[in-house]
């Protein structure tokens, strides 16, 4: 369906100049998808299952178009207009003083379901309304919402198909700009009946709703464009109180702004590790495991920034901003000045309360609002509980490629499982779009443990490749001298090139000695659940003993108990078995069991 | 509001109760329409003995009226008065369920 036609050009936004008329369909983001908006006078088709947006962008369409004083005409065959009137005050539409104004006329086409059918009859009732309409009122855009409704009067595959074509022939004459809408079944496919509106239209849009993992998403795809190229993919799209909002997914780093002049870290020892900072409209990934200072060191970042003057947008997914504020005094890091300055904005949301693209849009909307020069998200391991990691990865990409298209710096933390798995620093393979990565782990030796920092990648920039004790004071943080294992510092640059090799011999053994002591609290915990094992064994055997002494007791009072009752004639009986007891029990139950 | 270019005719006297009342909205050329004129005209020196009102709307000349009265296909016959309003489409050549339809029975 989606085969491109011969004339059509390569997906580029250069050729747009050359396509035919356009008309901006008012609605954010997909004139960009659409490379200028709907064809002008001709049919686009919009298809979707209920509940998928299909009706408010109908509407959006007609409403952008109405405010801007070009007029249109909103035909709905599924709702009254007064309905429509007031859900799009939700929207903060008021469709009423457009349809005063003339700009808007909404007509709730209500078929009677009643009514009585004898022989034949056609669309013409509606045609000669929507004329004396568009003629009365001048427009040139119409929608006409669930056209499907309509057809049902026909009852009849083949006149549902010529009172659409006559529909179809009606809006070409009258060069109308036109959206139709059409509910698909659930599955999303168009019902096989109304499949030829997707060759009668000149521009086939389908939306899409659907829940994956507990998370709503919706998604709108074009499936075709006559005469025009559009962006294909599927784009993920928003419905918020101000409208429809489509994210539309741009070829990754397109447009990025070359790495800026130098940006302090926020600490000295640290600047002078990454050779005078991060970079201005880098991604800087700060990963390590739980409770290494991932987030003590973004927000040492970012109160540097806000005493130079700069604005920091944080995006939090993991504490509240109460939280945060309190939990960041601590380590002395006060981050109520900068709020209240409004140098630093913090937004925190639990990932998993909307979709990825709701995630992405109130980001994106906030940068455009607050305009910050650095973007903080703390922790991007949680993007995972928007949905997939396929929407997490989408949000963080689309995240970052539009902080780069602005040039501001992007700081990401990130939470790895353990030392095992160094390597899924970057995680879910957003590798490519990092500049920076700074990681972040502890380190147990000589009975003591240590966070340990180390720059393991700078785009752009000489770094240190060595790992440095950092340290979480209650005056912030401190970055300590080289690390050697043993003690000692190395200094001066003469023997530079031993140096290297003796760092890398020592960190060669610190991993040697990781994995020595991991093996012995390996071989520790074998023996444990050995002596476990073998202490378990004892147990039952003593337990087996004591029941069979238990039942031995039993057996003899029994034995007593008839010895009484047979009484003074058993005496020399009792006698005996007084006897065998003395012997000893080992007698005393080969006596039992005969 | 439209001029109206109802084209109205009026039988019998407005004596006995409420009004009869038909309106057929119609395109002058097109067949179906010129069918359903004739059938009603039929159907009205059959059926229809008692004083009524007739009127014929060409939706092409006055849409307004076929807006009031949500018109959206044609030929389309409404019973407007007495009420319960009742509506019919197509050609009216099932002159059985347009009688019933109508109450004419």
């Amino acid at each position: 369906m989606a085969k491109r036609t011969p004339g059509e050009k390569t997906e580029n936004i250069t050729t747009k100049a050359k396509e035919l008329p356009k008309v901006a369909a008012g609605i954010a983001g997909l004139d960009d998808v659409l490379y200028g908006g709907f064809p002008a006078g001709r049919t686009t088709l919009i298809s979707g299952g209920p509940g998928t947006g299909k009706t408010v962008c109908g509407m959006e369409f007609l409403y952008r178009s109405a405010v801007n004083g070009e007029p249109g005409i909103f035909v709905t065959f599924e709702e009254r207009a007064e309905a429509v009137r007031r859900n799009t005050l939700t929207l903060g539409w008021d469709l009423a003083s457009l349809e005063k104004r003339g700009k808007l006329f909404l007509f709730g086409a209500h078929v009677d379901p009643q009514a009585a059918i004898s022989g034949d009859f056609n669309v013409k009732g509606l045609l000669a309304i929507m004329e004396g309409k568009a003629k009365s009122m001048g427009a040139r855009r119409i929608v006409i919402d669930a056209v499907d409704v309509l057809m049902r009067i026909f009852n009849d595959p083949m006149r549902e198909r010529n009172e659409l074509y006559a529909l179809n022939d009606w809006l070409n004459d009258h060069e109308m700009t036109a959206v139709l809408t059409v509910k698909t079944s659930a599955g999303g496919d168009i019902m096989p009946r109304y499949e030829f509106l997707d060759y009668m239209a000149d521009c086939v849009i389908q939306l899409d709703h659907r829940v994956v993992e507990q998370v709503s998403t919706r998604r709108m795809r074009v499936i075709k464009y006559r005469g025009s190229s559009y962006m294909h993919k599927e784009h993920p799209f928003v419905i918020t109180d101000n409208g429809v909002n489509i994210i539309p997914i741009m070829t990754v780093g397109l447009q990025h702004k070359a790495l800026g002049a130098k940006v302090s870290a926020g600490h000295p020892r640290l600047d002078a590790m990454l050779d005078g900072g991060y970079r201005r409209a880098s991604c800087v990934l700060l990963s390590g495991t739980p409770g290494t200072g991932k987030t003590t060191l973004a927000n040492v970042f970012v109160v540097a920034a806000c005493e130079r003057g700069e604005k920091v947008l944080y995006i939090n997914f993991e504490e509240s901003e109460e939280a945060i504020v309190s939990g960041m005094l601590s380590p002395g890091i006060d981050l109520r000045p900068a709020l209240r300055d409004g140098k630093l904005r913090l937004m925190a949301a639990a990932p998993e309360v909307m979709g990825a693209e709701e995630h992405l849009f109130q980001a994106l909307r906030a940068i455009e609002a607050f305009q910050p020069d650095h973007v903080v998200v703390d922790a991007m391991s949680s993007c995972r509980r928007m949905g997939t990691e396929q929407a997490a990865y989408e949000y963080l990409i689309r995240l970052t490629n539009a902080c780069k298209e602005k040039g501001l710096t992007m700081i990401l933390t990130n939470q790895t499982a353990g030392f095992q798995n160094e390597h899924e620093i970057t995680g879910m393979e957003i590798s490519s779009i990092i500049d920076t990565v700074v990681f972040l782990r502890f380190i147990d030796i000589g009975g003591e443990i240590n966070r340990m920092l180390m720059i393991m990648k700078s785009r752009g920039q000489k770094s240190s490749n060595q790992y440095r004790e950092f340290v979480i004071t209650d005056k912030g943080i401190d970055v300590l001298d080289v690390y050697v294992g043993g003690g000692g510092v190395l200094t001066g640059a003469a023997r530079q090139e031993q140096e290297a090799s003796e760092a890398l011999e020592a960190r060669r053994k610190r991993v040697e000695i990781e994995l020595r002591e991991h093996e012995i609290k390996q071989k520790r915990a074998a023996l444990e659940a050995e002596i476990a094992r073998r202490r378990a064994e004892l147990e039952t055997a003593e337990a087996e003993l004591k029941a069979l002494q238990l039942e031995e007791g039993v057996v003899q009072e029994s034995r007593d108990i008839r010895g009484k009752i047979r009484g003074e004639d058993a005496n020399s009986l009792r006698l005996k078995t007084g006897g065998q007891k003395r012997k000893g029990r080992g007698a005393g139950r080969k006596e039992g069991t005969k | 509001m439209n001029q109206s270019d109802r084209k109205a005719e009026t039988k019998g006297t407005e004596a006995q109760g409420e009004t009869y009342i038909l309106r057929l909205f119609m395109v002058d050329d097109e067949p179906n329409s010129r069918q359903a004129r004739e059938n009603l005209e039929r159907l009205q020196q059959t059926y229809l003995k008692r004083p009524h009102k007739k009127e014929i709307v060409d939706v092409l000349e006055d849409f307004q009226t076929a807006l009031e009265n949500n018109v959206l296909v044609t030929p389309c016959l409404i019973l407007v008065s007495p009420l319960p309003k009742v509506t019919v489409f197509g050609n009216l050549n099932d002159t059985k369920r347009v009688v019933a339809a109508l109450r004419l029975t």
